[in-house]
């Protein structure tokens, strides 16, 4: 039942912009892990994940999303989230990640105040 | 597709046990309507026997989602309910089962009075020592580990939860959910 995720870096002038296809559980560790590392070695200062609409997101691929998270601090970056359902925001704000990372509702809406 | 077909697919595939035949029932709905369902449904409980591996609480969820969909529940709250029916699935197949290929998790769904009563069991001896709730910023600041979080879920998005019933089964976990949003 592990399903692989795929993450293509994008940048978007000063946004460098995770776009993450599949389900976020913790078989998601190592993709999410290459990706940050990719766009680390880019010098990307402002990123952005953005998932999928109907992603199933748990437990775990919430600790991998924290631990995200943990990195970005330690390396001065500024990062967002968008393309998550009303529900998964909620779950967000429940679990604390709106304290590190400010959830925008579209993608446009983020690149627009990311470039700002 | 549609959930009766979904649901359907689903207790002929996964469901080892019923004890109503969904056909029936979803007949009735497209006869009668909504209201007759609700008279159908009560006291009426559907239980599945899934293999103990991580991704197999999708199925809980589909089959939950499409319960609750029939009974009126309302998407947010199903929402909840899938993510809850996850986390205690999940944490059976790790903590209770320990990962064992052979175990199985059974998932019990019944709608009586207005709620779902949801049970969970595993072959564990449940739950020793219930873990405080996450604090991201001490996890952020690696003082401590990024565990807890399906626990915390379930508390947060359930009406009542009772972990560590023991029966001569196995370890339970009990969860409530209200109808209301």
């Amino acid at each position: 039942m592990q399903q692989d995720n795929v993450i293509k870096l994008e940048r978007h002038g000063p946004v460098t912009m995770l776009n993450i296809q599949g389900d976020i559980t913790s078989f998601s560790e190592p993709f999410l892990n290459d990706a940050y590392k990719d766009a680390n070695d880019q010098g990307a200062q402002k990123i952005l994940l953005k998932f999928d609409k109907d992603a199933y997101i748990n437990s775990g691929g919430i600790a991998v999303l924290i631990q995200i998270l943990a990195n970005t601090k330690r390396n001065n970056q500024q990062i967002s989230i968008t393309g998550l359902s009303d529900h998964f925001k909620k779950i967000f704000h429940m679990v604390g990640i709106t304290k590190f990372a400010k959830i925008y509702d579209t993608v446009e809406n983020a690149l627009e105040v990311l470039s700002a | 597709m549609t959930h009766k077909y979904i649901f359907f697919m689903i207790s002929r595939l996964f469901c080892l046990r019923c004890q109503f035949n969904p056909q029936e029932i979803f007949g009735l709905r497209e006869q009668k309507g909504k209201r007759e369902i609700f008279r159908m449904l009560k006291d009426h409980t559907i239980e599945l026997s899934l293999p103990s591996v991580i991704g197999y609480e999708r199925i809980a969820m589909g089959c939950l989602a499409s319960f609750a969909q029939s009974v009126g529940f309302k998407q947010e709250r199903i929402e909840d309910l899938k993510t809850a029916v996850a986390e205690a699935c999940i944490n059976a197949v790790q903590h209770g089962n320990k990962d064992s290929p052979d175990a199985r998790v059974n998932v019990t769904m019944e709608f009586k009075d207005d709620a779902f009563n949801i049970a969970v069991m595993d072959k564990g001896d449940g739950i020793p020592e219930l873990p405080t709730d996450p604090n991201i910023e001490k996890i952020i600041d690696d003082q401590e580990p990024a565990t807890g979080f399906g626990l915390f879920l379930i508390k947060k998005l359930v009406d009542q939860v009772k972990f560590n019933e023991m029966t001569n089964q196995g370890h339970v976990v009990r969860m409530i959910f209200q109808q209301r949003v």
